[in-house]
């Protein structure tokens, strides 16, 4: 585990990958890391292209996210809702306020799907996982925010600003209304600087531990008093705010929220910061070398601290290629079935109950972080009960739905998804028929070869053929083709990229 | 033939159906570790008869302490607490000076039964208020500016479990989102997660010899990666998966647990104690009180789940008279700021209060009650060292020197 870094000094890891090292294998581990799954038609093109102008494409703009109905019809409500939930009976109160949990997490499901269909197109994966990555940095939870509107508003303003400068981003969401509820910016005020933001401010989201006081904490927490968000709208409420003088990170002044974050981006650790959560996300859950972070943070700060160009830098430096970075990370749950998605050609199935169901389980619901940190991810994704639920998804996608099973809303999403001419949720059938035609040896390397290539030629491509050949007959052969790729499927191998 | 339509089997029933068309354990036994095997093989060997269980219930997100176990007399707890503070005449009196919040009433009763005891203020010097660091320190029994890669149950789990259980039940049971820190630990152990709550539904696939042969470590591979942490967790997963389904599917109990997630998953524990599982540490979650707002009546409620679960645990503990095997402890990151906030909550403090509940302890208060001499704003300065808790429960309780889980000898405390 210690020698990740190989022998590459910290001046050399940042340089792009030398056009040698550039092939197949590379794009794949590109591919994979940057976005889900190295899917046919765009490894062919990244292959082209290579690591340089494939990640400036990728990171050229983010795709859009349509505001999903559910979310526009909440927005619309919300007023109404509480309006009865303020000044209702004791009865109509309740009532009121189980109607907008409801609907919230009805908004929330219809969001999560958008967003999971939106991923799972192969050319917007990149730009996808790098907002799922800085959402992860910059996190906010439903559970606490309680209203999905404000969670689709928060994803947006990342999007918006994902692609600009970091101190940019920072100081939107610092007015995201749902950050503005999540950390308690709201109740903040100059009697009683409501601290838990600034804190999380510096720990989380800029600089880390070990790289503020927590006087920095207490005078920051100053700075932010007044920041509101009034129906879903930032507001500042300047007789909230202290306008007193504070003293942070050694600077003296009258000091507002935004220039709190002009000071934060002053420090060395802001360089860093977002590099070493890049590595964490994307590379190791070994960190990188003080020095090789350093290296790349002092860079990214004469950049401006630009979030498009570190992207770039990162994936086609030599160090993300490096061999000991090659498939040995676990695959995050969100990872997991978008690459399943993309390798089996389906589309998201907009069963919200079942599927986010298997993600919950999984341990990664998308917009419902376990906390602050965000997930920890890597090891912590797997234990006996998560790797249960991997297989049992994999069994689901392999298999028709049994549509009887479904209740009425289900159908009727089923009904209008198969209108649009959407019908791949799961795998097509024909195709294991087509497959079982094919002895046993060559079907075996087929699924391997497609699905788990780092196992072609081992022993472990043998035994999938030789328990395929123990299925002769032609019915039996499809049954026993959807078992072996189940089992490819769940193979340690697979969990990996 | 059809498949559920549901990623997840939808009813027990399903999940039985599913379940039972797994393949035989025995298929794969030519791959599998000696001790899978033969534990396989053996079945459910006898327990020892005399061996301890601790249950660790984490209270996540930092209990407010001072609102748990209230000091109500103590002027100082109005001045700080002038709208939060609870009233006298609705709290749950311990003595003449402490009483219990109302939703501990079933807790309250078992401390009248002394089977409940109550460490108070209980803390670390230079408190750290992250709930990740703090809660980091708590798992892994460090300093407050010490790193440690362990936690001290996997610590316990080095030195006492030499390996495995003979019976290859894992050392751990969590039932929590995350495998808990506390169980990190020097050498590899089998250590098993629950999902939360009573039906704790799982499936078996279809081909699971061909899956136990892709599981199997290839020749000459490094063990210690990503790939052989994947093996080793699918192996032990398959192998332990089939023993507690069959357990907690046929555990017939006379206890009505509360229909919490809380409380369901203690029944789970109870089953897997009734069982005779080998099993020694369980660590059950219980998350929300990071009661930053409106605190009152969410922290009540947040008690009431924890009393009335860990009151029909230790009452169905006692029908199958598994009682005296069995000592349970809560813990959380830290207590709660002393000074009430402007948002009817409380924001992250230091020391706090912990219950060790159990047929075989010494009931009622243990250590000092916190001194309330304090500035706005101020926190409280912590009387008990937790790791001084840890000593007295691994010494006295677990039967392992504390010294080599805890690198230092603290003075026991009383509670056992």
């Amino acid at each position: 585990m210690g020698q990740k870094t190989q022998e590459l000094t910290p001046a050399e890891a940042w340089q792009p990958l030398p056009a040698a090292e550039w092939n197949e294998a590379a794009a794949r581990h590109l591919l994979q890391r940057m976005g889900f799954s190295a899917a046919p038609a765009e490894l062919a093109r990244v292959l082209q292209d290579g690591p340089v102008r494939s990640a400036e494409r990728y990171f050229t703009a983010m795709p859009p996210l349509p505001k999903p109905r559910q979310i526009a019809d909440l927005e619309a409500d919300g007023p109404e809702l509480f309006r009865r939930i303020a000044n209702g009976s004791a009865e109509e109160k309740r009532i009121a306020a189980q109607e907008a949990r409801e609907q919230s997490r009805e908004a929330l499901f219809d969001l999560t799907i958008k967003w999971l269909q939106l991923a799972s197109r192969p050319e917007n994966s990149p730009a996808e996982k790098w907002l799922l990555f800085l959402s992860d940095v910059w996190v906010v939870g439903v559970e606490k925010v309680k209203n999905s509107a404000l969670i689709y508003q928060h994803q947006d303003i990342l999007r918006q600003a994902a692609l600009g400068r970091a101190d940019g981003l920072a100081r939107a969401v610092s007015r995201s209304p749902a950050m503005v509820v999540y950390l308690d910016l709201q109740q903040s005020n100059p009697k009683a600087p409501n601290e838990n933001f600034a804190r999380e401010l510096f720990e989380l989201f800029t600089l880390g531990e070990g790289n503020y006081t927590e006087n920095d904490i207490k005078q920051a927490a100053r700075a932010f008093t007044g920041y509101r968000q009034r129906q879903g709208e930032f507001a500042f409420a300047p007789r909230q705010h202290d306008n007193g003088s504070k003293t942070i990170f050694g600077q003296t002044g009258p000091f507002n929220g935004d220039d709190v974050i002009g000071l934060v981006f002053k420090q060395k650790a802001a360089g860093t910061f977002l590099p070493k959560e890049m590595v964490r996300f994307y590379l190791s859950e070994t960190p990188l070398p003080a020095a090789h972070t350093d290296a790349l943070g002092a860079w990214w700060a004469g950049e401006d601290y630009d979030l498009r160009k570190l992207a770039v830098k990162f994936f086609s430096s030599r160090l993300f290629f490096a061999p000991a970075y090659r498939a040995g990370f676990i695959k995050s749950p969100v990872q997991f079935y978008l690459g399943l998605v993309q390798d089996l050609q389906l589309s998201v199935v907009p069963l919200p109950r079942q599927l986010l169901g298997a993600l919950r389980s999984m341990g990664q619901m998308p917009f419902d972080p376990p906390n602050v940190r965000g997930w920890v991810g890597g090891r912590s994704w797997i234990n006996s009960a998560t790797l249960a639920v991997r297989r049992q998804l994999i069994s689901a996608l392999l298999a028709p739905i049994n549509e009887e099973a479904l209740n009425g809303d289900e159908q009727i999403e089923l009904a209008a998804a198969y209108a649009d001419g959407v019908t791949n949720f799961t795998l097509d059938q024909s195709q294991l028929a087509q497959w079982a035609r094919l002895p046993a040896a060559e079907r075996a390397h087929e699924l391997v070869r497609r699905y788990v290539p780092s196992l072609a030629g081992t022993v472990l491509e043998r035994e999938v053929a030789a328990f395929l050949e123990r299925s002769t007959q032609h019915s039996q052969a499809a049954a026993a083709t959807r078992d072996a790729l189940a089992t490819l499927l769940e193979s340690p191998d697979y969990q990996l990229c | 033939m059809k498949n559920p339509a549901h990623l997840l089997p939808a009813t027990r029933r399903e999940f039985l159906k599913s379940g039972a068309k797994g393949v035989g354990l025995l298929a794969f036994s030519r791959f599998a570790p000696g001790f899978l095997v033969e534990s396989a093989y053996a079945q459910a060997p006898a327990p020892e008869k005399d061996r301890t269980i601790l249950v660790l219930v984490q209270l996540a997100g930092g209990n407010d302490g001072l609102n748990t176990v209230v000091p109500f007399a103590d002027p100082n707890y109005r001045r700080l607490r002038p709208t939060l503070g609870l009233p006298g005449d609705q709290l749950l009196k311990l003595n003449d000076s402490l009483a219990l919040n109302s939703g501990c009433a079933a807790l309250h009763q078992l401390f009248q039964d002394g089977k409940l005891g109550i460490v108070q203020n209980v803390g670390y010097p230079n408190p750290n208020r992250s709930h990740f660091r703090s809660t980091e320190i708590w798992e892994t029994a460090s300093g407050s500016n010490e790193f440690l890669p362990t936690g001290w149950l996997g610590r316990f789990f080095d030195n006492a479990c030499s390996g495995t259980p003979p019976s290859g039940d894992p050392c751990g049971v969590n039932i929590s989102n995350e495998v808990p820190q506390s169980f990190l630990s020097e050498l590899p152990h089998p250590t098993f997660s629950l999902a939360a709550g009573r039906n704790n539904r799982r499936q078996q696939g279809e081909n699971l010899a061909l899956l136990e042969q892709m599981v199997r470590t290839p020749a000459g591979q490094d063990d210690h990666d990503n790939a052989g942490y994947l093996r080793h967790t699918m192996m032990d997963a398959l192998v332990t998966e089939k023993k507690f389904q069959k357990v907690l599917a046929n555990y017939q109990t006379k206890t009505a647990y509360p229909g919490t997630p809380f409380g369901g998953s203690l029944r789970n524990v109870a089953a897997l104690i009734a069982a005779g599982t080998a099993t020694r540490v369980y660590y059950v979650s219980l998350g929300g009180f990071d009661t930053h707002n409106n605190q009152a009546g969410t922290h009540a409620n947040l008690l009431r789940q924890l009393a009335e679960g860990l009151a029909a645990f230790q009452s169905d503990l006692e029908a199958k008279k598994l009682d005296s095997q069995v000592l349970t402890m809560t813990f959380s990151e830290f207590g709660r700021r002393p000074s009430e906030n402007e948002s009817r909550g409380t924001d992250h403090g230091t020391a706090a209060p912990l219950f060790v509940l159990g047929s075989r302890l010494k009931p009622g208060l243990h250590g000092s009650a916190p001194s309330l001499e304090l500035e706005r704003n101020q926190d409280m300065a912590y009387t008990t060292d937790f790791r001084a808790v840890y000593s007295t429960v691994l010494d006295q309780w677990l039967g392992c020197k504390s010294s080599a889980i805890l690198g230092a000898n603290y003075q026991p405390l009383g509670f056992i």
